[in-house]
C-alpha cells in the first residue's frame, strides 16, 4: 500500500483535537442542590459506565471521521499486482508473450487476431519505461530471449506470423517467468497477448504454470484479450481415412465432420485430387445445410487412381473468419493388387475356392479390379514356395506339417509376413503341439468342441481391433447369430504374445492373433475350406446372412498385408517417416513444402525410411528423387489438430484460477490497458472507498449523537 | 377543571399568606369539589338519625325507621368514639429543598397539615402537632378545641427545616410517646434509609395507631429535570456527585420509582396508607386519600 500525497497523511493529527476536547474542554458541571442523593448515588456507576463507553463511541466515529479524511485526501492506493512497487517510470524488465497459433488468424473487423496483438503491443511498447527489457516471446519453436532494444523488440513484433506449430500459450509462459528472473531490474511484467480461447489455456498446463508463478515472486501479469467475443466460424474436423494404402481399382473412403460456432448456414464441402501435374482435380461434393453451433458429417468416396502416392484435400467452400480449419489433407497410396499364397489339402482348389472367392471375387478378378491375387497351392508344395513374394499366406485346414514348414512359416512372419491359419478336421492335438507349431500356433490345442445345435456364433464384445474396424458403425445389429459354428478347435492357454480377438458366444477364442517379430499370425479356430459333402464345421460363409465373415475375412487379410501400417498422414512438427523399398535407396531427395519451395534434404541411409522432421506447416509435402520415371515419388500430408482450432472462450473466472484473483490484469483494448497497467503499477486507488466509508462514519457519528444528546433540549433549566 | 380544583393547587395556596386562611381555602375548596355525599364518613358527632340524601349508602337506611314512619332515615353514626391525631412533621434539612423556588416540600407539608387538622378540629377531633429532625422537636397535646387550630397553626409558621435526619429514631420516639391509639399523619420526604423507617412504622402500627404516611418530595426529585453536566449536593450530609443529567434521567426515575414500590408494598403489608406526592400535585389528592382510609378505618 502506498499514497500519492503523503504529506496529507499528517491531516490524521488533527485526530487529537476531538480528543483534546474531550479530555481538556469538558463541560464544568453546574452545581446544584439535590436532597434526593441516594437515587443518584445508586445508579451512578453502571450509567457512568454506560456514559464513558457512548462517549468513548462518539469519540471514536469522530476520530474515525478526520482519519478517514485525512487518508483519503492523502489518495492511498494498493497493489493489486506484485512487481510494481518503485515508481510508474523505473524500468521494467518485460516479456511480452504472442499466442502464433493459427487459430489467431482469425479475422475481425478487417484485422486477424494477431494484427490486432501486433498493434497492441506496437503501441505498448512505447509506454515502457527507457531502458527496460523487451522479450519477445511467441508460441512457435524456439527459446525466449531479451532484445537487444525497444527497435529490436519493435522488429520482431512486426515479423510475427502465425505457425502450424504451435505450443499453448500456458506451456510458453513459463520460459517467459524463467527469462524474467534472469533480469536484474526489480520490475517485472507479462503481457499476454491471448485470444483467451480454451485450446491457449488447456488445464492440464495449468499447474505448472502455477508453480513458475509462485517461483517468480513480483512478477505483473497482464493479460491482453484480443479475442472475439462471440466467433462465427465454419470448420472441418479431423480427416478420417479408410486406409492409407489402398490396392488399386480399390476405394478410399474420406470423412470428416462439418463443424461450425455461431449462426448456421449452407456450405459445400468439396474434395479434391491432385493430379500427376499437381492441380487438383474435383472428385466429390457435398451440400451441407448447418444449424446454429452444430456439427455435421461430410463423406467421401474416392476411386483408386493408378499405382502411386497421391494426396488431395476436403474444403468448405467459401470464405469464413479464420481460413486455417476450412481445409483437411490428405495421402493415401494405390499398389497393385496384393498376392497372398492359399495353401489347402487336397483337393486344394476346390477347398481354396471359398476363400479366395471372399477375397478376389470372379467378377472382379476378371474386370482387374480385385485387391487380391490370390494363389492356390497345396500343403505339400509350401516348403518349395518362396513366402516373401507373398504379402500373406492363408493355410487352410493344415494338417500336421514338418518342423521345416513351421520355421518357414515363422521366419517368414518374423520378418514382417502375414499367416493366417484355419484349422479344421485336419489338424490334431499330437502333431499341433509340437515345439515347431507352437512358435507359430497361438496356443496347444485341447479338442474339438461341438455345438451341434446351432446356438454358438461369433460374438466379438468390443470393435477396436482393426480386423473389426469395418463393423464399429453397426456393431450392435450385425447379424453374427446368422452363421453358427458347429465344431472347433478348443486351445489351451494363449501365448504371451498371443490374444483373442474374436470371442465365441460361449467365450471361447474364435479368432487369435499372435505377434511375430515385425508380422503377425492370425488364427481362425474353425475352418472355411470344408467341401459341401462333408460334415460342416460352421457356416459362415453358407449361413442365410454370411457377410459379415465375408468383411471380415477381407479385413483380416488387409490387415495381414499391412495395408494399414504405414503412416501418410502427420501433425505439425511431427517426424514424417516414409518407409522405403529396396528399390528405392536414395542419397537425397527434394521436399516440396506447402508453401512450394522445394529443399533438399539428405537421405541418411540408416534404415529403411526417410525421416523427414521439416513439417512445420500444414499442407501436403511430396518427396522426389531420381527422375520422374524411375525414381521415388512418395507424399505425406500434415494436418492442424483440431482442437487447437476451437474457438470456444475461456470461462469468465478460469483466469482467476489459472492466477488467482487479482493477481493479473485484463485489458481488451489501448485504454483499458493503460488504466490496468497504471493500475497495475500504481496500485488501485482507495479514495473512493474511504469516501464512502467516511460518509458511514459521519452518519453513524450523527446517528449516535442524535440518540446521545436526545432530550436535552426538552427540559430547559429555571 | 373546576373552581375549586383550580384553587387547590400548591401554588394558588402559596399566595395566601396566613396559614389559617391556607388550611380554610384548601378544605373549602376541597369539600366543594366533593360530592356531598362522602362528607359524613369520617364524622363522629351525629349520633341521631338523619334523612336520607341521595348518594348515601342504601345499606345505611333504618328499616325500622321507615317502618314506623314511612320516611327514610340514616342511622349510621351512633357508635363512633372520637379518634386522636398527632400531626408529625419532618423538619430536616432536605425538606426545605425547592426546585422551583416556589414551596418548599415543607411548605407544602405544612399546608396540607393545615388543612387536615383544620378539618379534625371542625369534626371535634383532637389533634395534636409533632416536629422532629434527628429526634423530636415540638410536641403540642392534642386538643378538639377551635383554639387547637390556631396553635397549631402558629407552632407550624414558626418552624423552620434545618437538622440532620433521623426519621426512624424519631418515629420510634413519637410510638413510645403515644398511650391512646391514635392516627399518625407523617409528613416527610423519607430521605434516609427506607428498612430502619420500615420497621419503625412497624413499631407505630403494632402499638395500634392508623398510620398514613404522606411521602412528600419536591417536584424535581421526581422528574429529574436537569441538562448536562451536573454536580448535585445532599444538603443534609454536603455529598456531591456529578452525573450527565440527561443520560441519567431514565436511571433516575427507574430508581425513585423503585423506592416508592418499595415503600407501597411495606406499608401495605403494615396496614399502613401510603400516600406519593410531590410539590405539583394539588392538595385534594392527600385529602381524598385521608379520607379514603379515614372511612376504611371506621
Amino acid at each position: 500500500m502506498g499514497f500519492f500525497n503523503l504529506s496529507l497523511l499528517a491531516g490524521a493529527a488533527l485526530a487529537a483535537l476531538p480528543i483534546v476536547l474531550h479530555l481538556i474542554m469538558r463541560q464544568q458541571p453546574r452545581h446544584l442542590e439535590f436532597p434526593a442523593l441516594r437515587f443518584v448515588r445508586r445508579r451512578r456507576d453502571a450509567n457512568r459506565r454506560r456514559l464513558r463507553l457512548r462517549h468513548l463511541i462518539l469519540l471514536a466515529l469522530r476520530v474515525a471521521a478526520i482519519c478517514l479524511l485525512a487518508a483519503a485526501l492523502a489518495r492511498p492506493f494498493i497493489m493489486v499486482s506484485a512487481g510494481a512497487w518503485g515508481g510508474q517510470e523505473a524500468p521494467v524488465a518485460a516479456a511480452l508473450v504472442f499466442d502464433t497459433n493459427l487459430r489467431m488468424e482469425y479475422r475481425h473487423e478487417n484485422r486477424s487476431r494477431l494484427e490486432a496483438a501486433s498493434e497492441t503491443a506496437l503501441w505498448l511498447l512505447p509506454q515502457l519505461p527507457a531502458d527496460s527489457e523487451v522479450a519477445v516471446v511467441d508460441t512457435g519453436p524456439g527459446a525466449a530471449i531479451f532484445q537487444i532494444d525497444l527497435g529490436a523488440a519493435k522488429q520482431r513484433v512486426e515479423r510475427l506470423q502465425a505457425e502450424a506449430v504451435s505450443r499453448p500459450l500456458v506451456e510458453v509462459l513459463p520460459d517467459a517467468l524463467e527469462l524474467l528472473r534472469k533480469s536484474e531490474l526489480s520490475r517485472k511484467e507479462v503481457y499476454l497477448f491471448t485470444d483467451l480461447t480454451q485450446a491457449a489455456w488447456p488445464r492440464e498446463e495449468v499447474a505448472r504454470l502455477q508453480r513458475e508463478l509462485a517461483a517468480t515472486e513480483g512478477v505483473g501479469v497482464y493479460v491482453i484479450d484480443v479475442g472475439v467475443a462471440e466467433p462465427r466460424n465454419f470448420s472441418l474436423g479431423q480427416l478420417r481415412q479408410s486406409d492409407q494404402r489402398i490396392s488399386v481399382h480399390g476405394r478410399l473412403r474420406l470423412s470428416a465432420e462439418l463443424s461450425n460456432i455461431g449462426p448456421g448456414g449452407e456450405r459445400g464441402v468439396e474434395a479434391y485430387l491432385l493430379d500427376s501435374a499437381g492441380t487438383p482435380q474435383m472428385v466429390g461434393r457435398q451440400t451441407l445445410q448447418a444449424a446454429e453451433n452444430s456439427q455435421l458429417p461430410s463423406e467421401f468416396n474416392i476411386p483408386a487412381p493408378d499405382v502411386g502416392s497421391h494426396q488431395g484435400y476436403v474444403q468448405i467452400v467459401g470464405e469464413d473468419p479464420l481460413a486455417a480449419d476450412d481445409r483437411r489433407f490428405f495421402t493415401f497410396e494405390v499398389q497393385p493388387a496384393w498376392r497372398v499364397l492359399v495353401a489347402a489339402p487336397s483337393p486344394h482348389y476346390d477347398r481354396a475356392f471359398a476363400l479366395t472367392e471372399a477375397l478376389a471375387p470372379t467378377a472382379a478378378r476378371e474386370t482387374g479390379q480385385a485387391r487380391f491375387a490370390c494363389e492356390v497351392t497345396t500343403l505339400e508344395d509350401l516348403p518349395q514356395r518362396e513366402l516373401r513374394e507373398f504379402a500373406a499366406v492363408c493355410l487352410l485346414d493344415p494338417a500336421p506339417l514338418s518342423d521345416f514348414s513351421w520355421q518357414q512359416l515363422r521366419d517368414y512372419a518374423y520378418a514382417g509376413g502375414g499367416v493366417a491359419l484355419f484349422l479344421g478336421p485336419h489338424a490334431d492335438t499330437q502333431g499341433f503341439n509340437q515345439p515347431a507349431a507352437g512358435e507359430v500356433l497361438p496356443g496347444k490345442l485341447l479338442r474339438q468342441a461341438r455345438y451341434p445345435d446351432g446356438n454358438l456364433q461369433l460374438a466379438p464384445d468390443d470393435y477396436q481391433h482393426p480386423l473389426l474396424r469395418a463393423f464399429a458403425p453397426l456393431a450392435s445389429s450385425v447379424p453374427w447369430s446368422a452363421s453358427p459354428v458347429v465344431r472347433y478347435w478348443q486351445l489351451g492357454d494363449l501365448a504371451a504374445d498371443a490374444g483373442a480377438v474374436i470371442a465365441y458366444s460361449n467365450t471361447d477364442a474364435a479368432v487369435i492373433e499372435r505377434t511375430i517379430g515385425a508380422g503377425r499370425a492370425i488364427t481362425f479356430t474353425t475352418p472355411v475350406s470344408q467341401l459341401p459333402a462333408e460334415r460342416a464345421w460352421n457356416y459362415l460363409l453358407s449361413g442365410g446372412d454370411s457377410w459379415p465373415f465375408f468383411v471380415l475375412l477381407n479385413e483380416t487379410m488387409l490387415y495381414l498385408v499391412g495395408s494399414a501400417d504405414v503412416q501418410l498422414n502427420y501433425q505439425p512438427g511431427q517426424a514424417a517417416v516414409i518407409p522405403l523399398d529396396d528399390t528405392e535407396r536414395i542419397a537425397s531427395y527434394l521436399l516440396m513444402t506447402p508453401r512450394g519451395d522445394p529443399l533438399r534434404q539428405n537421405a541418411g541411409l540408416e534404415g529403411d525410411a526417410l525421416v523427414v522432421t521439416a513439417t512445420d506447416w500444414h499442407g501436403n509435402y511430396r518427396l522426389r528423387a531420381g527422375g520422374e520415371t524411375a525414381g521415388l515419388d512418395r507424399g505425406f500430408s500434415v494436418n492442424l489438430p483440431e482442437a487447437e482450432l476451437r474457438l470456444d472462450r475461456l470461462e469468465d473466472d478460469a483466469l482467476d484460477d489459472i492466477f488467482g484473483e487479482n493477481e493479473y490484469r485484463l485489458a481488451r483494448d489501448t485504454d483499458e490497458i493503460d488504466r490496468e497497467i497504471s493500475v497495475g503499477r500504481a496500485g488501485r486507488e482507495l479514495y473512493p472507498w474511504l469516501m464512502a466509508l467516511l460518509a458511514v462514519v459521519l452518519g453513524a457519528e450523527q446517528v449516535v449523537a442524535n440518540r446521545f444528546y436526545a432530550g436535552r433540549g426538552e427540559k430547559s433549566n429555571p | 377543571m373546576s373552581t375549586a380544583e383550580r384553587y387547590l393547587k400548591p401554588e394558588v395556596v402559596r399566595q395566601i399568606k396566613r396559614l389559617d386562611l391556607r388550611a380554610q381555602f384548601i378544605v373549602k375548596g376541597f369539600l366543594q369539589g366533593l360530592h356531598a355525599s362522602p362528607f359524613h364518613g369520617f364524622s363522629v358527632e351525629f349520633s341521631e338519625h338523619r334523612k336520607y340524601t341521595p348518594g348515601d349508602n342504601p345499606q345505611d337506611i333504618d328499616w325500622f325507621v321507615y317502618a314506623k314512619t314511612d320516611k327514610h332515615y340514616v342511622k349510621k353514626f351512633e357508635a363512633e368514639t372520637n379518634i386522636t391525631g398527632y400531626l408529625v412533621m419532618d423538619l430536616s434539612r432536605s425538606m426545605a429543598y425547592t426546585y422551583r423556588q416556589e414551596l418548599t416540600k415543607f411548605d407544602y407539608a405544612i399546608c396540607l397539615a393545615a388543612a387536615l387538622c383544620y378539618l379534625m378540629v371542625h369534626q371535634q377531633d383532637p389533634v395534636g402537632l409533632i416536629t422532629f429532625d434527628d429526634r423530636i422537636r415540638d410536641s403540642l397535646a392534642p386538643r378538639s378545641k377551635r383554639a387547637q387550630l390556631g396553635n397549631v397553626l402558629s407552632v407550624l409558621s414558626k418552624l423552620s427545616p434545618s437538622g440532620q435526619t433521623e426519621i426512624a429514631k424519631s418515629v420510634s420516639q413519637v410510638a413510645a410517646m403515644l398511650r391512646h391509639r391514635s392516627l399518625v399523619m407523617l409528613f416527610s420526604d423519607l430521605l434516609a434509609e427506607p428498612e430502619p423507617i420500615i420497621q419503625s412504622l412497624r413499631q407505630l402500627r403494632h402499638r395500634g395507631h392508623d398510620v398514613i404516611l404522606f411521602h412528600i418530595l419536591d417536584e424535581a426529585e421526581v422528574a429529574f429535570p436537569f441538562d448536562g453536566m451536573v454536580e448535585l449536593e445532599d444538603p443534609e450530609s454536603h455529598e456531591t456527585l456529578q452525573v450527565d443529567a440527561a443520560g441519567f434521567r431514565s436511571d433516575y426515575v427507574a430508581e425513585l420509582n423503585s423506592f416508592r414500590d418499595t415503600y407501597r408494598k411495606e406499608c401495605f403489608q403494615s396496614g399502613i396508607d401510603y400516600v406519593a406526592l410531590d410539590t405539583s400535585m394539588q392538595f385534594d389528592k392527600a385529602l381524598v386519600e385521608y379520607l379514603a382510609n379515614r372511612r376504611m378505618r371506621c
